[in-house]
């Protein structure tokens, strides 16, 4: 049985229902929900790194999602949570279709034409008539009664879905995935459809992308094809790179500190694509374990100095 | 008739700096096995630069020429330097790691997007015309000025064929693309051509950049739309090939011809996508690609 930390899973889960239940105003109110937001892509994108490969599609992912909600919404008049779940469904789908073709063969290639998919997604979006052209959508309200509520919904469910990453990359398919980033090979050699699984993993991320995208349309009521641009995955990447990418908890930690940190640079007024620029550059090139890897190399100094001592006593 | 023809001069025109750009990021990716999206910035500040300094010469007193000359060797040499430091500074602690290098480069985007925009601002710019009057045989119209651009472009992207097939340099920047180990173990010295292959391809956008800046409108933005359809170029033609790299930019420029003087250009940016995608499905490696 695998150990899923449960316990500081519940701590964090309470702790983030507690500080979304604090903030009330509307403006603390909605960074809650894009710390949230951000949180959840930057699981999702971490996801699909345990095969080794980079998903830059996520932007487009996540705008499908985010459109999904909006034509669910505004046209089809169905119901809050069922029009998220469905954004999940729709990207999941088309992640499907995308992925058996561009994960046959991986590498540099998914990498690429994830991100030309990005750009050509952006340009659908901003040329159909039935999606507000490129001046997108506007008026995606979630129901009246859970205005106030928002964001503290935001957070549940994108807690729910990072529990549900964690959980799958502890259990026996993250087992195969990270076999599969290891070596495809010799995971081909004992019998696992390596294509059937590297899909699989990229089709849960679409997913949780998905969700995130119906969630980003519900909290800022306006959606437009400029909000999912490549640009968008790249700030998810520095989410990841300088959490750290070893563990689930990085990349959490680095989105909520970047997303934070940003907000409060950009009321400075510097400009957001030099404080991303020089966070990832500065996290690859003197941090390659992130914040998260800093963190436990303090832990692991704190317990062996511990240890050192208890043996001395 | 007459349509075909000017069309087909259409793709030539577009595809002679496309081919310049990918066969600089086909040759970065074959010597170190890096997927570099700051390759467009190299591009963007040649062109960049142009712009901005051929006016200053020109009132200074300069032939429009001698302008010319002057600011596009200044922003090619420019480029070179960018491409030296992110060399220095970053890539050559990721030589080999796909993943990382693409990180760092993709972090190299974003701050040189921001620093542009504050260097030289956001507003469009062009340069005053250098060469005057179109040339027009059977019924096709160039301008004097695309003519000489392209020819430049189909000259220099000869030039370089010539380097990677006919010198010692060039053996040995194909070796270490096909194999490293081996290409060091017959003595070749894997560093220094790294760096000369890195520096090659810098060299490479800046012309490209030099060259497109008279006959676009140039922002601080020019390098990324570049960029996205080299990468497909070299998806198309397989990433590290050469002839690859030359048959995969001409494929683009077809459909953006074709399709944009249909279509739109936009629809034709889509499409190129989809076909790439099409493409895949039955050479997942690209048309020369093997690795």
């Amino acid at each position: 049985m695998a150990n899923y930390k449960i316990q500081s899973w519940i701590i964090f889960g309470v702790l983030a229902v507690l500080t979304s239940l604090y903030f009330s105003n509307l403006y603390a109110a909605s960074i809650v929900s894009s710390v949230a937001i951000a949180a959840l892509l930057a699981g999702s994108l971490r996801f699909v790194m345990l095969i080794g490969e980079l998903n830059f599609a996520i932007a487009a992912f996540v705008g499908i999602g985010a459109y999904s909600a909006g034509v669910a919404t505004t046209m089809l008049d169905i119901s809050f949570f069922l029009a998220i779940i469905l954004s999940g469904i729709v990207a999941c789908i088309i992640s499907v279709i995308f992925g058996s073709i561009t994960l046959r063969s991986g590498g540099p290639y998914f990498l690429l034409i994830g991100f030309a998919f990005t750009e050509a997604m952006r340009i659908m979006f901003s040329k159909m008539e039935v999606l507000g052209k490129t001046s997108g959508m506007i008026g995606i309200f979630p129901p009246l009664w859970l205005d106030d509520w928002l964001s503290l919904s935001a957070v549940i469910i994108c807690l729910i879905l990072l529990f549900a990453l964690y959980a799958i990359e502890k259990s026996q398919f993250g087992i195969i995935l990270r076999s599969i980033r290891d070596n495809p090979d010799v995971t081909r050699t004992v019998g696992v459809n390596v294509l059937y699984w590297k899909v699989a993993c990229f089709s849960v991320a679409s997913f949780c992308a998905g969700v995130a995208g119906a969630l980003q349309a519900f909290s800022n009521n306006v959606i437009s094809p400029g909000d999912f641009s490549y640009l968008l995955a790249v700030f998810v990447l520095a989410y990841v790179k300088v959490g750290g990418e070893s563990s689930i908890a990085g990349s959490i930690l680095g989105a909520v500190f970047l997303v934070l940190l940003g907000e409060f640079a950009l009321s400075m007024g510097a400009g957001e694509h030099i404080f991303y620029g020089s966070a990832i550059v500065i996290a690859v090139l003197f941090m390659r374990e992130g914040i998260i890897g800093i963190v436990f190399s303090v832990i692991g100094r704190i317990r062996i100095t511990r240890t050192a001592k208890e043996s001395r006593a | 008739m007459e349509l075909l023809l000017q069309l087909i001069v259409t793709t030539l025109q577009i595809s002679a700096v496309y081919i310049l750009f990918s066969l600089g990021l086909t040759l970065i990716f074959g010597v170190m096995q890096i997927v570099n999206f700051a390759h467009g910035h190299y591009f963007a500040i040649s062109a960049l630069i142009t712009v901005y300094f051929m006016p200053w010469l020109v009132a200074a007193g300069f032939p429009a020429a001698g302008a010319y000359i002057l600011s596009g060797a200044f922003g090619v040499l420019v480029a070179a330097l960018l491409g030296l430091a992110t060399y220095y500074f970053g890539f050559r602690y990721f030589q080999r790691d796909m993943v990382g290098s693409f990180i760092l480069s993709v972090g190299f985007v974003l701050l040189f997007d921001g620093l542009f925009l504050e260097l030289f601002g956001g507003a469009a710019r062009s340069v005053p015309s250098l060469v005057e009057g179109t040339v027009s045989a059977f019924g096709v119209y160039i301008t004097g000025q695309r003519l000489l651009l392209c020819a430049a472009a189909v000259s220099t992207a000869f030039i370089l064929y010539l380097i990677l097939m006919k010198t010692k340099l060039g053996l040995a920047l194909r070796a270490v693309s096909i194999d490293q180990e081996a290409a060091m173990l017959q003595g070749i010295p894997y560093n220094k051509i790294a760096l000369a292959g890195f520096m090659l391809a810098a060299v490479l956008a800046g012309i490209a950049g030099a060259l497109i800046a008279p006959v676009s409108i140039v922002t601080p933005a020019i390098g990324a739309d570049y960029i996205v359809k080299g990468f497909i170029a070299v998806i198309i033609g397989g990433l590290g090939s050469i002839p690859g790299a030359i048959v995969g930019a001409l494929f683009v420029a077809v459909i953006e011809a074709f399709g944009g003087y249909y279509y739109g250009a936009s629809t034709a940016t889509v499409a190129t996508f989809f076909l790439v995608i099409v493409f895949l499905l039955f050479r997942p490696k690209g048309l020369f690609g093997n690795g």
